[in-house]
């Protein structure tokens, strides 16, 4: 109540951490690898790609020097293989985000994303990444004419996320106090947008059902004393306890 | 802690009360000036005070006023809204009318009633943040619906709104650099 921002991100926020995920360049100038503060970059050797930041790509790329090749993902034929998923095949879950790649070492946790390169050339072409709207529109603007068919990949995003969101907001229906609806696979940008609504339904949700299970919860409480008292259950109530 | 402005507005909405015992001199609040409050009579009374004199239990006997179920709770709006949970205008049965409820159902037991307003509670939610997605929607037909929101649910409709606007505007923003 005191701060003035309200809990969650911004979708500027949103979008600056995307800037992070790795996308695949083709540069037209040589470049030396650079040491940033996130790891060094990569050398720039025409005619070959390498995968650099996004936010270093979309520099470059504004000065001419690079052009971006967009993830395999972003394709036309993709897009609309996954937008079939989401109104066909499944019409309360969004389409399954992309398998995590099996772990290296068998110490460590497997690697996830945002630390698996979801936006590179080689990304798996039928999953939607985490960033992918946020991602999608910041390339279609910086990096049209990367894209061969820009008109037609704005419109498939356009309509993923007019029926992706479409589904987040279906599901308050089913929401419960103290259930809870699924939520794979739905992007930075989708969580950011409905984080205000969905914690609002659960809230009002909680306080309209606070009685009832006050009440369940004396009631079980009432039991378990009686339990002590009487015979049957009192073996059970032991073994719980 | 913060003084919530929605919950004293909650507490101020008028409960109907009945008084058990004979009350000298407080005859006013029921248009008898001057006289006695005899036992029996009903009066509303806000939520906070109804509430402090049905628990407070000042004789043996019992306490001093029984509360009712306020006329928007009644069995009458309940079965409407177990009919269409939308075409029900919430406000019009009480500004705070989810935030009463939960009050009242801290002091009666209403499972039936629970189960109701959940239910409600739902189906209207989808209907708002259709409606808050729709840039028109607050113009159009969705119009009637909104106009019957309670408090709560106009919180709901505004920050539905509001990250539906912030996310439009970014995109629009991008595109102007």
């Amino acid at each position: 109540m005191a701060l003035p921002l309200p809990p969650g991100l911004t979708p500027a926020e949103i979008a600056f951490m995307c800037e992070m995920e790795l996308v695949t360049v083709i540069p037209r100038q040589r470049l030396e690898g650079l040491d940033l503060l996130g790891g060094p970059t990569p050398p720039l050797n025409p005619p070959y790609r390498a995968d650099l930041p996004l936010w270093l790509a979309l520099l470059l790329k504004r000065q001419r020097r690079a052009n971006i090749s967009p993830p395999p993902w972003l394709n036309p034929q993709s897009l609309e293989a996954i937008l079939r998923v989401e109104t066909e095949l499944s019409n309360q879950a969004f389409s399954p985000p992309a398998p995590l790649p099996p772990s290296i070492d068998p110490l460590l946790p497997n690697p996830a994303p945002p630390f698996v390169p979801s936006a590179t050339y080689d990304a798996p072409a039928d999953a939607l990444p985490y960033h992918w709207l946020e991602l999608g529109e910041i390339l279609l603007e910086a990096a049209s004419d990367d894209f061969e068919t820009p008109d037609q990949v704005r419109r498939l995003l356009r309509d993923l996320r007019e029926i992706r969101m479409e589904k987040l907001r279906k599901g308050a229906e089913v929401l419960d106090a103290g259930g809870g609806v699924k939520m794979n696979g739905v992007g930075a940008m989708e969580v950011g947008e409905g984080r205000a609504f969905i914690t609002g339904v659960i809230d009002g949700l909680r306080k309209i059902g606070a009685s009832k299970e006050q009440a369940k919860r004396e009631r079980e409480a009432e039991e378990r004393e009686n339990g002590f008292v009487g015979t049957a259950p009192e073996d059970e109530d032991e073994m719980e306890l | 802690m913060y003084y919530d402005i929605d919950a004293i507005l909650t507490d101020a909405q008028k409960v109907p009360c009945q008084f058990e015992l004979n009350v000298p001199g407080l005859g006013y609040i029921d248009g008898n000036t001057g006289g006695d409050l005899k036992r029996g009579t009903k009066v509303e009374l806000p939520l906070w005070l109804g509430e402090m004199l049905a628990v407070s239990q000042p004789t043996s006997t019992g306490a001093l006023v029984t509360l009712d179920l306020p006329a928007a709770l009644s069995q009458r709006v309940m079965n409407a809204l177990k009919a269409d949970p939308r075409t029900v205008d919430l406000r019009a049965q009480a500004p705070h009318f989810y935030a009463l409820a939960a009050r009242m159902l801290e002091l009666f037991e209403e499972e039936e009633m629970v189960d109701i307003l959940t239910e409600t509670f739902k189906k209207r939610s989808a209907e708002i943040a259709d409606q808050a997605h729709n840039p028109r929607g607050a113009l159009g037909e969705g119009a009637e619906f909104l106009r019957g929101l309670d408090e709560t649910e106009r919180q709901l409709f505004k920050s539905a709104h509001e990250s539906a606007k912030s996310t439009r505007s970014w995109m629009a923003d991008m595109k102007k650099h």
